[in-house]
């Protein structure tokens, strides 16, 4: 918590500095610290497409750079970058019909039971696919990178309960699903 | 992490799925940079100055505005009159302040417009 506070103040003192004395190496600070789990996320929302991810970060932290001035402290500089990233995500790709192109078509009883630790994690990626695109946004900002829900509410622009229940139907669905998995490969193994 | 999930990959699953940590654990973290910072800072346009454009126009705009509304009303000759001989009227405050407030609304709303743009 404390080392969280003190993040926050550094990505402060850095934000004023940019906008104060129109600083660029400031901003180049807060790029370096943040480039990571902003690409991460965007990488993670687009199924691994590190191209497009990438494009849509540089868009992100342009688009911060302009905005900067409107950053007002409400949220941790992290969170404004991720909202601004999740917009820039949603705007570019809802009107594309992207998500139905990279939809798996093979249904979740076609899936293999997983049999070792591996497995599970490759299926878990295959199983997260088949969530609402609302579960697995909740799902990747809570739990992956981190944020608590009012954050991830802040970024997703979602009222807090709906996060919380996307949150919850999420990892049900999932929990079932690998579960049901878990049951197929245990009686496989039966002789 | 749940050490449950640690060992080997080949090891069995265990039963009680811990899907945070499973979630945790599929996630490889930060992208490393790769040269991606410096690409950006490449492309970083110079910032734009605040111009002065929309207080000079919210300002003209609400002293129109208000000159217009109040230009027939009995109230408006006696608060000129007023600011003529140097007597601060009730009338002479009223005028002034509705300039005042009105030429505020039209700034918000320049300003508004301005960022839109």
């Amino acid at each position: 918590m404390a080392d969280s506070a003190a993040e926050a103040r550094i990505d402060q003192s850095l934000v004023a500095r940019a906008l104060l004395g129109d600083d660029r190496r400031a901003f180049e600070q807060l790029l370096r610290r943040h480039q990571g789990m902003v690409r991460a996320q965007l990488c993670r929302l687009l199924h691994g497409d590190e191209a497009a991810a990438d494009d849509l970060a540089q868009e992100t932290f342009l688009l911060a750079w302009r905005k900067l001035d409107q950053f007002r402290s409400e949220a941790r500089f992290s969170t404004w970058l991720h909202r601004i990233a999740y917009s820039c995500f949603l705007q570019t790709y809802r009107t594309k019909a992207w998500a139905a192109r990279h939809a798996e078509d093979d249904g979740m009883e076609q899936l293999p039971a997983p049999t070792n630790a591996m497995d599970l994690r490759l299926d878990l990626a295959r199983a997260m696919r088949h969530l609402s695109s609302a579960e697995q946004a909740v799902l990747l900002h809570c739990v992956q990178l981190g944020l608590s829900h009012e954050e991830a509410a802040y970024v997703l622009a979602m009222p807090l309960g709906t996060v919380k229940t996307h949150a919850t139907r999420g990892k049900a669905k999932l929990k079932t699903w690998l579960s049901a998995w878990h049951e197929a490969a245990g009686e496989e193994r039966v002789p | 992490m749940n050490p449950k999930h640690d060992h080997d990959d080949n090891d069995d699953i265990d039963i009680d799925i811990d899907i945070d940590a499973l979630l945790r654990q599929s996630f490889d973290g930060p992208t490393p940079d790769a040269g991606f910072c410096d690409r950006v800072i490449q492309q970083l346009p110079p910032r734009r100055r605040r111009s002065a454009w929309p207080l000079v126009t919210g300002v003209l705009i609400g002293a129109v505005m208000c000159s217009l509304s109040l230009f027939s009303s009995p109230l408006w000759r006696a608060a000129w009159h007023g600011w003529l001989v140097g007597a601060w009227s009730s009338s002479t405050i009223i005028m002034l302040s509705t300039m005042a407030a009105m030429s505020l609304l039209a700034l918000g709303w320049t300003l508004a417009e301005a960022d839109d743009h």
